[in-house]
């Protein structure tokens, strides 16, 4: 079995031994960054600079949430804003791939700039098993390119340091709960964030859309849990489609967008089952998505499919 | 400590594998399918698993050095998905392109009572798959040990060495009897 406090005890000292300089680490705020970095800042305290990157496709509040824990946490932070820098770069740019590989390289980008201004040698990055076997090489086929590995340079300055590259998430938690860290049993978000809940171009307004229905997704499901309609699934959140559909909106015709609710339960999301949400719970989820979107949404679905086939995310 | 190593066949999976292993606390290690057999043999394993992989062995015949494993080694050797339909094409039988592929859930049904492999695990189970092509021929040497409602040859086994093929994937955390099937395989291998 998995002995968490052995892993803290043996990745510290590890780390110890290998960063001699000053750090960086690439703070989203999620359960893999967080425990990454309490680990490097019980090892080397102030040499290590946490660094947040606003892309623009955060969640609704999530960049007070994240701050927040910088702070509590007592780590060296800095907080970029850097949405009108990724807006830009994905204009026009409707493939998945090529999405994730620009927002991947963007990051590289951006922790390069602050490592030259900061002068900090070691790029650290809470890159789980997950993240490398997904993005492919050699033998192994890509199914898609995680921001933190298909973004690297083949030739890049800073060291890299990845101390959680061999567990799975639901290891990575029992880390989070031992070194009792806040942010322990938070939903998994990716990298790129909802630029890849949006398929087709990730726009501003569409992301404004997207965003909306996952707080949606996250509040209704999240309530329904904690009235024991539910047990709270693995990950829950809104998906926007890149297909409009015809609708009725007060005796007049209405041409809108569509959402996709997606809800599933996994351990290590290696494999993954779609959620059986009861159905008072998803009416409650559509109504409130129409009615508070009404003037792009007139359609909710909801995706019944497990992985394999599907994967969790839908790009 | 029962040393088992997993060749990466380029699997999403393989590495799940090697933390099944881990847990049950084998001494276990990942390596890629081009290391020659001797290595192996140098380092005295006690067992082996051949992962899945994204190759088509229903549409080519080669796997990297899998063949000179199962050539030559006397210990225990678990083919999942790619590694079972290479096993069967080695031994004779045949692998092809499936009529209906399965992803995900699927109904698993023990066909015998007595393989080792399966102690412990119910006749009808629920486990996880992944594959394109499958098994189509049973290779003579083989016992067939499990099917499911679009896949005949689910499980196989040699019938004098200690050599299992299975199609789906007990390394996954879907599949409820996976778990215990590694720790079968782990028992073999210790004998």
């Amino acid at each position: 079995m998995f002995n968490p406090e052995q892993f803290i005890n043996e990745s510290i000292q590890t780390l110890q031994e290998t960063i001699k300089g000053r750090a960086l680490i690439a703070f989203s705020g999620g359960v893999d960054s967080t425990v990454c970095a309490a680990l490097v800042n019980k090892a080397i305290g102030d040499r290590l600079i946490a660094v947040h990157v606003d892309t623009g496709f955060m969640r609704k509040h999530e960049a007070e949430q994240v701050k927040n824990i910088m702070e509590s946490m007592g780590l060296n932070h800095r907080f970029i804003d850097a949405s009108k820098e990724y807006f830009s770069a994905l204009q026009n740019v409707t493939d998945p791939e090529e999405k994730r590989r620009i927002i991947g390289k963007k990051f590289i980008d951006i922790f390069e700039r602050v490592a030259q201004t900061e002068k900090l040698t070691y790029l650290v990055q809470g890159t789980i098993a997950p993240d490398w076997i997904e993005s492919g090489g050699e033998l192994r086929d890509t199914i898609k390119s995680h921001h933190n590995v298909g973004g690297l340079p083949d030739k890049m300055k800073l060291k890299l340091i990845e101390p959680l590259r061999d567990l799975y998430k639901d290891e990575v938690r029992k880390l989070a709960r031992s070194l009792r860290l806040s942010i322990s049993e938070r939903q998994p978000f990716p990298g790129p964030g909802l630029a890849i809940r949006i398929l087709g171009e990730a726009t501003k307004d569409r992301t404004e859309i997207v965003r909306e229905a996952c707080y949606i997704v996250e509040q209704e499901i999240e309530k329904a849990s904690e009235q024991g309609k539910m047990t709270l699934p693995w990950q829950y959140f809104a998906v926007l489609l890149p297909v409009k559909s015809v609708g009725v909106h007060g005796d007049k015709r209405a041409y809108g967008d569509v959402i996709a609710v997606r809800a599933v339960e996994s351990i290590d999301a290696m494999t993954c089952a779609f959620s059986n949400i009861p159905s008072d719970v998803i009416d409650i989820i559509s109504n409130r998505i129409t009615n508070t979107l009404g003037d792009s949404v007139n359609r909710v679905v909801y995706d019944v499919t497990n992985k394999p086939p599907g994967t969790i995310e839908w790009e | 400590m029962v040393k088992i190593y997993v060749i990466d066949n380029g699997g999403q999976w393989t590495h799940r594998e090697w933390r099944t292993l881990r847990y049950l606390g084998a001494d276990t290690k990942i390596l890629p399918n081009t290391t020659p057999f001797q290595i192996l043999n140098e380092e005295e394993v006690d067992g082996l698993v051949l992962s899945g992989g994204a190759p088509r062995i229903g549409l080519e015949n080669k796997l990297g050095n899998c063949a000179e494993y199962l050539e030559k080694a006397s210990f225990p050797i678990l083919g999942i998905c790619a590694g079972h339909q290479f096993m069967a094409r080695f031994y004779g039988g045949d692998a092809k392109p499936s009529k209906t592929p399965e992803f995900g859930r699927v109904e698993l049904t023990l066909l015998t009572s007595d393989c080792p492999l399966f102690e412990d695990v119910p006749p009808v189970s629920t486990v996880w798959e992944s594959h394109n092509d499958e098994v189509t021929v049973l290779p003579v040497c083989f016992i067939h040990l499990a099917e499911s409602k679009d896949c005949k040859i689910q499980a196989m086994a040699h019938k004098e060495k200690p050599f299992f093929g299975l199609q789906f994937h007990p390394e996954v955390e879907h599949t409820a009897y996976g778990e215990q099937m590694f720790t079968n395989f782990v028992s073999i291998c210790k004998n």
